[in-house]
């Protein structure tokens, strides 16, 4: 392999000389240390042989020692090519304009990347950016990465850091945002029941409260409003709407964000079945592949079974193809079926069994839907009797609990006002906010 | 030549002795057969016949002969001949 690459830089001839002289001269030059190989028969009675270029001149004088004339049949190696390029000036320059062009456009920026920003609009860095003398086809030299990261730090508000990669012709900019605390003070939020419940306990930290212990409320409803109203409402009770909404007019509502604890008792409601007799299928363990190649429609099996040699099995098909391109889709599948035997058996359960394995299949799509801190109060576990016996062991499970059910939202403008009078009158419009 | 003969003869006991290899010693042939397809020569005298069919290759004091079909010489150095090709038979001639 070395020899040949040796040989090709160097650059070889074939030669092709007498049958008759081949060993005497093939004698001489290997005394005179001229490296020969390939001797092989040519046309007639000549023989072909490959000698490199620099023993050519020792081999003429060889041919004159032995009285015979060899020809050149084939020139062959690095030193021929450029001889015969040499000819072609339009290729070579070609090429060379190639190289020159390939360089001048690569130290162009073509592409710029803005990643890592979620809030701030890649058009406000897109415009920073410009302003500081930087668009796609930019040349790179003029770049100063430095003292554009910190034009983009001075400039676009809300950057913790900016870092500026020249990689190629793609101008990267990596931007980390400052990630400020939740801003409370500025929006007013509600303290809103998010399922219903009844409220066992209530504990206010700001905020009016809306519901009191023992109410029923719904889901979306206002527990604790961001609105208090002022202190004169509440001691004129019992008075008649329309007063409460003049006076409210004229007095101003004091705005607060909610906070608070509302813990209250939530049920959760669950059913699911369960078969007596069951059909379960286990793999056994024993396996085959199959893999097929598929030629258009026609499919041509590579290794593997014509037919699965199990009863009953379940089947894996992983399918290989090549990537498309363009328009172009290569007809070709590789198919890869896997063929896993399984076994069926008929699983028994008794009543006890089956209704305790669907109390336990029901409690466990309850926890599901339960927050982490939901304490349990109470577990119910009821058996639907069905009319006629079906094998069928059905369970309804009913679980309170005792749990907290405040969250945060917006304060809506009107919502919580109303409530206060529906309250005031006896009758509570539940989820009145929702309509606004 | 008996004398030669007496010469070989200790210094073969010699390289035997001293268990040195023979083609270093008795300046003898080095052949290596790759299957039947490959054969090296090390320590040639150059090649006295050549055609595609046969190949004489002169060593020492001896002529080896090669038979076979295609048979071409893949490189000659000044110490190494491989003649490659399909090779039936290889013999000394003497």
């Amino acid at each position: 392999m070395f020899l040949k690459i040796l040989n090709y830089l160097y650059g070889y001839v074939t030669i092709t000389l007498p049958e008759e002289y081949l060993e005497k001269f093939v004698n001489m030059a290997t005394i005179r240390g001229i490296y020969l190989w390939g001797i092989a028969n040519a046309f007639g009675n000549r023989v072909a042989l490959n000698v490199r270029l620099r023993d050519v001149q020792p081999l003429r004088h060889i041919a004159r020692m032995t009285h015979c004339r060899f020809h050149i049949i084939t020139r062959s190696g690095l030193p021929f090519f450029f001889s015969r390029l040499r000819h072609r000036r339009a290729l070579l320059g070609g090429a060379l304009f190639f190289v020159i062009v390939l360089y001048v456009l690569s130290s162009f920026i073509w592409v710029i990347d803005i990643t890592g920003n979620k809030l701030i609009s890649e058009d406000k860095i897109v415009e920073v950016i410009r302003q500081a003398g930087l668009y796609r086809g930019v040349p790179k030299w003029s770049v100063d990465t430095a003292e554009l990261e910190k034009s983009i730090m001075r400039q676009v508000n809300g950057l913790a850091w900016v870092g500026v990669i020249v990689d190629g012709t793609r101008l990267e900019i990596k931007v980390v945002e400052k990630v400020l605390p939740p801003d409370n003070g500025a929006q007013l939020m509600d303290i809103v029941a998010q399922k219903e419940g009844l409220i066992k306990q209530i504990l206010v930290l700001s905020g009016h409260p809306l519901v009191q212990e023992g109410d029923t409320v719904t889901a979306g409803q206002v527990l604790i409003s961001a609105a208090i109203p002022p202190l004169r409402i509440e001691e004129e009770d019992n008075n008649s709407a329309d007063n409460v909404e003049e006076d409210e007019q004229q007095l101003p509502v004091q705005y607060v964000c909610a906070r608070g604890i509302v813990r209250a008792r939530v049920w959760y409601d669950g059913y699911d079945e369960v078969k007596l007799q069951e059909q379960i299928k286990r793999s056994t363990g024993q396996e085959i592949t199959k893999l097929c190649m598929k030629i258009g429609s026609k499919e041509i099996i590579l290794m593997g079974p014509r037919q699965v040699p199990y009863a009953h099995y379940a089947k894996h098909t992983d399918v290989k193809r090549l990537p498309t391109w363009r328009n172009i889709n290569v007809p070709v599948e590789f198919i890869t079926v896997k063929y896993i035997e399984q076994r069926v058996y008929i699983n028994k359960l008794s009543l006890a069994e089956a209704r305790r394995l669907a109390g336990n299949k029901t409690m466990e799509k309850l926890h599901s839907k339960m927050p982490h801190n939901a304490k349990i109060l109470n577990t119910q576990l009821r058996e639907v009797k069905a009319a006629s016996d079906e094998g069928i062991v059905r369970v309804r499970v009913t679980v309170e609990t005792l749990e907290e059910i405040g969250v945060e939202k917006p304060h809506q403008s009107d919502g919580g006002g109303y409530d206060i009078i529906d309250r005031k009158d006896g009758n509570l419009i539940n989820g009145n906010q929702n309509n606004t | 030549m008996a004398w030669k003969d007496l010469k070989n003869k200790v210094k073969r006991q010699l390289s035997d002795y001293l268990e040195l290899p023979g083609d270093i010693m008795l300046d003898l042939p080095k052949i290596v057969l790759v299957g039947n397809l490959q054969v090296f020569i090390e320590n040639h005298r150059g090649i006295q016949e050549y055609n595609p069919c046969l190949v004489r290759v002169v060593v020492s004091d001896k002529v080896i002969e090669v038979t076979g079909e295609n048979l071409t010489l893949r490189n000659i150095m000044p110490d190494e001949i491989c003649v490659e090709g399909q090779i039936s038979s290889l013999a000394f001639l003497s």
